[in-house]
């Protein structure tokens, strides 16, 4: 086998996981039989993964994540709620509805190479994440309401936490309202903790105290505010 | 830089049925790999879900790990990108699947280097490499990569004829790997 011509033109393209299913399998019968492709493989996956590392998104993954795949593989059960069962109202718990024309048109344009403003914001964001010089970043979890929607809470090591996120301005008369929720008695609380009548990337800092394991959301309220939400939240962790 | 002899004796440890080394293994990491998968899914939920699914493969494939094909941390990496793509591609929203490409559009981001998982000196080699490139190149390797397209997938959702993504494909890569060359 190893005396058939090194497929040197389609490794790179291997590597990186391009090639058609036809092609694909072709190489990968090869490299079986040929340590010197293989070898080569192992160079363009070492420098191509070493960029992804680089270009991951630096979140901090969910804090029980690390317990759950341990205890599924200990052949104890893990437990099923993946963080946002339990005692979170209901409002958290929405399915995802079917995506709506117009959305997914506009994700379509973005998709044939438009550069709009949907590409600016993600990279807006990202620089504002980017930029959090140091403490935790926990991210939230967009709802059926806004797929688009995304929001992190930062925890700095000394100041108050905040929150960067990137959201489309609200309709007149409204604002975004964050909220931090507080495991109560019979359930979650939500505190009000501060609104932003603003849209595109911006920052929003937590008027109200986040203790540990405290849940954040962000809902659509009137501009002056509400006690308490009234509307779905577009993002929302459980627990930070 | 978590040491090369201490990640193989893990995959021994996974591969013989020891679920602690896995929680080691991703303490070493885990981080890196929700990165990938966060960057490459709609949201966090969908990387928690995948993440998850990337540690059971670690877990069956342990036994199958040839270090002469690669680190730990890029065999790990691999199976989380290839796991991303498939819940892309059999559990995601259509929405799903096309937003991606939205964050695809850039192979780098400025995103901070953790330096648990990245050595230093390694990533700053490839990153200047990766900014060296023309942005067509790294528009498609990064649609590649990220998107999870394949070259003929590329050349039609971009308009360009495919041997122009091919080649852009290999110089691109070619340049990656030449970063790294000094080391070898
Ligand atoms: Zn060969």
């Amino acid at each position: 086998m190893s005396q058939e011509r090194h497929p040197i033109e389609g490794l790179p393209a291997y590597a990186l996981g391009a090639l058609d299913k036809e092609e694909r399998a072709v190489i990968a019968a090869h490299i079986e039989t040929c340590d010197t492709c293989a070898a080569d493989l192992a160079q363009f996956e070492d420098a191509l993964y070493e960029a992804a590392a680089i270009g991951a998104i630096d979140v901090e993954p969910p804090a029980d994540l690390r317990r759950r795949i341990v205890l599924r593989h200990r052949g104890a059960a893990a437990r099923t709620a993946t963080g946002w069962g339990g005692r979170v109202p209901e409002f958290l718990r929405r399915p995802v509805p079917a995506a709506i024309p117009i959305a997914l048109a506009l994700l379509l344009i973005v998709a044939f190479g438009v550069i709009g403003a949907t590409r600016q914001q993600a990279d807006a964001y990202a620089h504002a994440l980017a930029g959090v010089a140091d403490g935790r970043v926990v991210a939230l979890a967009p709802t059926g309401a806004n797929p688009d929607a995304r929001a992190a809470v930062v925890i700095p090591t000394q100041g108050s936490p905040y929150l960067i996120v990137r959201l489309p301005a609200p309709p007149a008369g409204k604002a975004w309202e964050a909220w931090v929720l507080k495991q109560g008695a019979s359930g979650p609380v939500a505190v009000p903790a501060g609104t932003a009548d603003r849209g595109d990337v911006f920052m929003l800092s937590l008027t109200a105290p986040l203790g540990a394991g405290d849940g954040v959301a962000i809902t659509l309220e009137p501009a002056s505010g509400s006690a308490q939400p009234t509307t779905q939240p577009v993002l929302a962790i459980e627990k930070t | 830089m978590p040491d090369k002899a201490d990640d193989m004796r893990l995959i021994d440890r996974i591969a013989s049925g020891d679920a602690d080394a896995l929680g080691e293994l991703y303490d070493r990491y885990g981080r890196v790999a929700f990165g990938v998968l966060y960057r490459m899914l709609p949201g966090p939920e969908a990387a928690e879900e995948v993440a998850q699914d990337a540690f059971h493969s670690v877990w069956r494939q342990a036994r199958s790990y040839r270090p002469e094909r690669g680190s730990v941390r890029t065999w790990l990496l691999a199976i989380c990108r290839n796991a991303a793509i498939d819940w892309r591609r059999t559990r995601g929203k259509r929405l799903e699947r096309e937003v991606t490409i939205e964050a695809a559009a850039e192979l780098l981001s400025d995103a901070r280097v953790d330096e648990r998982v990245v050595s230093a000196m390694r990533a700053e080699r490839v990153r200047k490499m990766v900014g060296e490139l023309p942005k067509e190149q790294r528009d498609v390797l990064a649609l590649a990569f990220w998107g999870g397209y394949s070259q003929s997938e590329i050349a039609a959702r971009t308009d360009t004829p495919l041997g122009t993504v091919k080649s852009r494909v290999r110089l691109a890569m070619n340049k990656l790997r030449e970063s790294l060359e000094d080391e070898r």
